[in-house]
């Protein structure tokens, strides 16, 4: 099996995509992060779902997590009105927050080593280089390509 | 002047240069200068870890250590938060009347906590009432900075600087108090009275917003009570050691340490919470700062800057005292006080001890200057970078000029004040 045999299409977005939209994009599907584009559309770095989950909160919570029992429960769900006022830009300029370059995986890299690759660079979703519509390969289809190799506890048993 | 001597200048000027200009990380440059401190023959080991004129000054490292770990660990407690909170509640959502309470808050927190700390605890507290009362925190977040800087002043362990100062003048904990305290307070009455006059209009009360002030349960920001009890009980022993100085006779670096060391066996926290906020930067920094400056004390150009100096002032000490007050919060407000009164530090202690108890106020005007010019600019104090980076990050920035516009005014008021403070308590 190679990378080609588990690659698809993955959602790209750019810095002025909302982080309710990048919310959205990563809910629908249970996504472990996102793709962004630079200005010209081309897919250069990777945004993890739990870094898009930060922009949601106000900054000021995420400075001081004491702060976030205090609200009340009208109050707690008031602050995600909040959320669409940022945008993915926000954590391309937050110096706290990791921003991983793209991985690009050969078309016909095996699975062990595309699962080395991702492992080494910490990274959910990897291109695969091929000429065309851009195909990626992510953390959800690496693993379970993985386990269709693994034998099961009960037959080790 | 010897070629080392020159060479020595040369190196200490560079480092000022790169330190005041932030173009290089500051304990960076302070380690580098001193290595060529030492590859120049100015200093050697012995010098640094073991020579109380011209070493690293184990007292101030290690004050600020133990203090480090006593703040680190009570931080976590979140009784900062809840002060804030119940603070605003109290004021009913009055917006200056949160901000004088803020304002006596942070300046009460600064005197027993380092500056950058307490605006760390206070600036997201203060984001969350103004966003509940949809009023702009640039205000407060403004006052507050200030006010920490002021507050900061009024102990020995308040500000960097005034560590320091105690060290090399051998000032205890109730000298800063007896001293220093009076006149931050009257600062501080006065400072409040400036935020009425700066601040006033951008303060709008918003009747309909009180509620959601109202509705916040500060209770709720107390993460671990008995982590609380017990960080509040040491540090009242650590505060009790170091006003019982002349009784007890440990030095305030082995008082932190002891109450360091006794918040950790009673806490049980993992070590990597326990060292959570310990600024090893900065320890590293102070570390190279000494070894410089005690190479220009092992090479005499101290000694001859301070005899040209006493030479100068003469009997004048008022003059002195002027000269230090004004000069250091001009220059702290350019750079980083923390260098300047480094090397300030051994040339006022020539002038005081060539003066005796006449010239004893200039290690006061020297703190006062110090202290109150980190006020001045945007990058007079730490903590002002801290909070800039705090509002930009909350969608709130402030420019520098804006910072500055309002800090030489507060800067130009309190150093002024000082300077009848200084006649009328010691020189009239």
């Amino acid at each position: 099996m190679h990378a080609s045999d588990i690659q698809s299409k993955f959602p790209v977005v750019g810095r002025e995509t909302s982080a309710v939209e990048a919310a959205r994009l990563i809910a629908k599907d249970g996504r472990p992060g996102l793709v962004i584009a630079d200005k010209e559309g081309k897919p250069v770095a990777v945004v993890s779902a739990v870094d898009v989950l930060g922009l949601l909160v106000p900054p000021y919570v995420l400075d001081d997590m004491s702060l976030a029992g205090v609200f009340d429960e009208n109050a707690a769900e008031e602050m995600w009105n909040h959320a669409s006022e940022h945008t993915i830009g926000e954590l391309l300029d937050n110096d706290r927050v990791r921003i991983y370059d793209l991985l690009t995986v050969d078309a016909d890299a095996t699975i062990l080593e595309v699962a080395a690759q991702m492992a080494d660079a910490r990274t959910q979703v990897a291109l695969v280089a091929s000429e065309g519509e851009a195909r990626f390969v992510t953390l959800p289809a690496v693993m379970d390509a993985i386990l269709r190799f693994c034998t099961p506890e009960s037959k080790k048993a | 002047m010897t070629i080392q001597i020159v060479l020595a200048l040369v190196i200490f000027a560079a480092a000022y240069f790169f330190i005041a200009t932030e173009k290089l990380p500051r304990v960076m440059v302070a380690l580098f200068g001193a290595g060529l401190m030492v590859i120049i023959g100015a200093t050697d080991d012995h010098g640094i870890f073991f020579s109380e004129e011209s070493g690293i000054d184990w007292n101030v490292i290690f004050l600020l250590l133990g203090m480090m770990i006593i703040v680190g660990i009570l931080q976590q407690s979140g009784v900062f938060e809840f002060l804030a909170i119940w603070a605003a509640k109290r004021a009913k959502g009055r917006p200056f009347v949160i901000m004088v309470m803020l304002v006596v808050i942070t300046a009460v927190l600064s005197a027993f906590l380092d500056n950058v700390t307490t605006v760390l605890l206070i600036a997201p507290v203060t984001l969350l009432i103004c966003d509940r009362l949809a009023v702009n925190p640039v205000p407060f977040l403004i006052a507050e900075v200030m006010s920490s800087n002021i507050g900061g002043a009024a102990t020995l362990i308040g500000d960097p600087p005034n560590i320091i100062i105690a060290s090399r003048g051998g000032l205890t904990f109730n000298d800063f108090v007896i001293n220093m305290a009076p006149i931050i307070a009257i600062l501080l009455v006065v400072f409040v009275g400036m935020c009425w006059l700066m601040f006033r209009k951008q303060l709008q009360y918003n009747p309909d917003r009180v509620e959601r002030v109202m509705a916040l349960n500060e209770r709720e920001a107390i993460r671990d009570v008995p982590l609380l009890i017990k960080s509040l009980v040491v540090l009242v022993l650590v505060l009790s050691g170091f006003i019982l100085h002349s009784v007890i006779h440990l030095e305030p670096a082995i008082v932190a340490l002891l109450g360091a060391g006794l918040l950790v066996l009673l806490t049980r926290l993992e070590t990597r919470k326990i060292f959570a906020d310990v600024e090893w930067e900065t320890l590293l920094f102070f570390a190279g700062l000494f070894i410089m400056v005690g190479s220009l004390v092992n090479l005499g150009v101290i000694e001859m800057v301070g005899k040209a100096a006493t030479e100068a002032v003469g009997t004048n000490y008022f003059g002195a005292a002027a000269g230090l007050l004004f000069g250091s919060a001009i220059f702290s407000g350019i750079v980083d006080n923390i260098p300047y009164v480094a090397t300030l530090a051994p040339l006022t202690n020539d002038l005081v001890q060539a003066g005796g108890p006449d010239a004893q106020p200039l290690w006061w005007a020297l703190a006062l200057g110090a202290d109150l010019g980190g006020n001045a600019s945007a990058i007079g104090a730490s903590a002002n970078v801290v909070v800039l980076g705090i509002a930009a990050r909350n969608g709130h920035p402030i420019s520098f000029w804006m910072f500055t516009k309002y800090g030489l005014i507060v800067t130009a008021v309190t150093v002024s004040l000082s300077l009848p403070y200084l006649w009328l308590r010691y020189f009239a």
